[in-house]
């Protein structure tokens, strides 16, 4: 029966089914409150005030024409956008959800779950090479050179974290806030801040969706994808964003905990951990919605200029309270 | 299953913005259907860059010799099943244009067309009103 408990974790609750279901009712968020901040409705009539919008807008790219191009690498080209689903999903089944550990829960996961973010970065730059479209691989190429500007301070600041709680474990880490205090309050605020303004570049959200600019580049890395295809990568975005909330989550605001009544907690702690991303995810798409986007190379001048700076005097004041 | 996905499609009609030889008129009214003011996101409408992300093709301005090639190229890129929408008189019958040597007389002599809006320039509300009768004959098919 162990077994059967533990499939039924990973494929339903707190799994796979789950992650499906909760990205679309993210994106649905997102888009609801990008909206409100425009002064727009955002989608109204799909189900209950456009609840449903995107899980339509995944049937219908999903019994749509599937094409696959005569110059493109095919195995590449097919195989990619699977990869990119189950890296997020895996990522997803690592956090803290129903108790203080995930699923998939060892010691030095947080290397693993930073590692699997630029995995999935990886793959997006394939996607974007095998496609060989022009305007594909400007888009993989600006990809490329983002990464290389977001993934260094996004890793101090999680480091900085380790070295607060003592541990690279995230079960560790969110244990620690929930005998103590939660990160976000005292030093590590700026970490915060910095790992937020960082998820918003692997995410590609808009002050940093630098590799798939509309205006300029077509669709970026993503022009030559339709159909099936189109419709796995925009769920892997949409689970990468709730995998990314997530993490901030663990990292920063104490993970899935708050008061609880003893007894309760399987139920409680899905509750504290919806409205801890839903918090996290507001403040991701204000800053989607405040700004414009940035030229590739101000974005890169700004990262090395600022946040690794800032990232690495993150990490010294860390260093020196603990 | 066939309902499901007729829903979903009905729901979430993704648009393409192509300008043939339009004197840009159509072309901003086009653009003012989807601002803030309209809002076509309500029904699920969204702007695509990308052919092979667009389910109708919204058509402004005359069709010329020149851009025909061009036309076809991007209606054969996008993903079946796709609609046309012929948005202005110049679309519709080549409007003032009509009769000149570098024209043709319609989009429809060149791809086939769903839905026809008239005007020069239609109006934001025409276009939506467009759209609308667009899904609705979706619907009944």
């Amino acid at each position: 029966m162990e077994w059967l408990l533990e499939l039924l974790q990973i494929l339903i609750f707190p799994g796979i089914v789950f992650a499906i279901v909760l990205a679309f009712v993210y994106e649905w968020f997102d888009r609801k409150i990008y909206a409100k901040l425009q002064n727009r409705v955002g989608p109204l009539y799909t189900g209950k005030s456009g609840i449903l919008q995107p899980f339509a807008d995944f049937v219908k790219l999903l019994a749509k024409e599937d094409i696959t191009p005569g110059e493109v690498d095919k195995p590449l080209f097919n195989a990619l956008p699977i990869v990119a689903l189950t890296l997020s999903l895996m990522g997803f089944l690592a956090l803290p959800i129903t108790g203080l550990r995930g699923i998939i829960s060892f010691n030095g996961d947080l290397i693993f779950l930073i590692a699997l973010m630029t995995l999935i970065c990886i793959v997006i730059i394939y996607s974007g090479i095998s496609s060989s479209n022009r305007f594909s691989t400007v888009g993989a190429e600006r990809a490329a050179l983002q990464l290389l500007g977001y993934e260094i301070p996004m890793m101090l600041s999680a480091i900085s974290i380790g070295i607060l709680a003592g541990s690279m474990w995230v079960y560790d880490i969110v244990n620690t806030q929930v005998s103590g205090i939660w990160f976000l309050v005292g030093p590590s605020i700026l970490g915060f801040a910095i790992f937020v303004l960082c998820g918003q570049a692997e995410l590609e959200r808009i002050p940093f969706d630098i590799p798939e600019a509309e205006t300029e580049i077509v669709a970026g890395w993503l022009t030559e994808f339709s159909g099936k295809k189109l419709a796995l990568f925009r769920l892997t975005k949409d689970v990468e964003l709730l995998y990314l909330s997530g993490l901030a989550v663990a990292l920063f605001l104490g993970g899935p905990s708050g008061p609880v009544i003893s007894g309760l907690e399987p139920i409680l702690y899905p509750i504290y951990f919806l409205l801890k991303t839903l918090f996290v995810l507001f403040l991701l798409t204000t800053l989607r919605a405040l700004f414009a986007r940035l030229r590739i190379d101000q974005m890169v001048n700004f990262s090395w200029k600022y946040l690794v700076p800032l990232a690495i005097l993150q990490v010294l004041l860390v260093r020196v309270i603990v | 299953m066939m309902n499901l996905v007729k829903w979903a499609r009905l729901r979430s009609p993704w648009l393409l913005h192509f300008n043939t030889g339009a004197c840009n008129a159509c072309d901003i009214e086009v653009l003012a259907a989807l601002t803030p003011r309209y809002d076509l996101e309500r029904f699920g409408v969204l702007l695509k860059g990308s052919p092979r992300h667009a389910d109708v093709l919204v058509v402004t301005g005359p069709v010329t010799r020149q851009v025909r090639d061009r036309l076809l190229r991007v209606y054969n890129q996008m993903p079946d099943p796709k609609f046309v929408v012929a948005v202005g008189t110049c679309c519709i019958s080549g409007g003032v244009f009509n009769g000149c040597y570098n024209v043709y007389s319609g989009l429809d002599s060149v791809i086939p067309v769903d839905a026809y809006i008239f005007g020069c320039p239609p109006k934001p509300e025409a276009i939506i009103n467009g759209v609308a009768a667009l899904l609705k004959k979706l619907e009944e098919s």
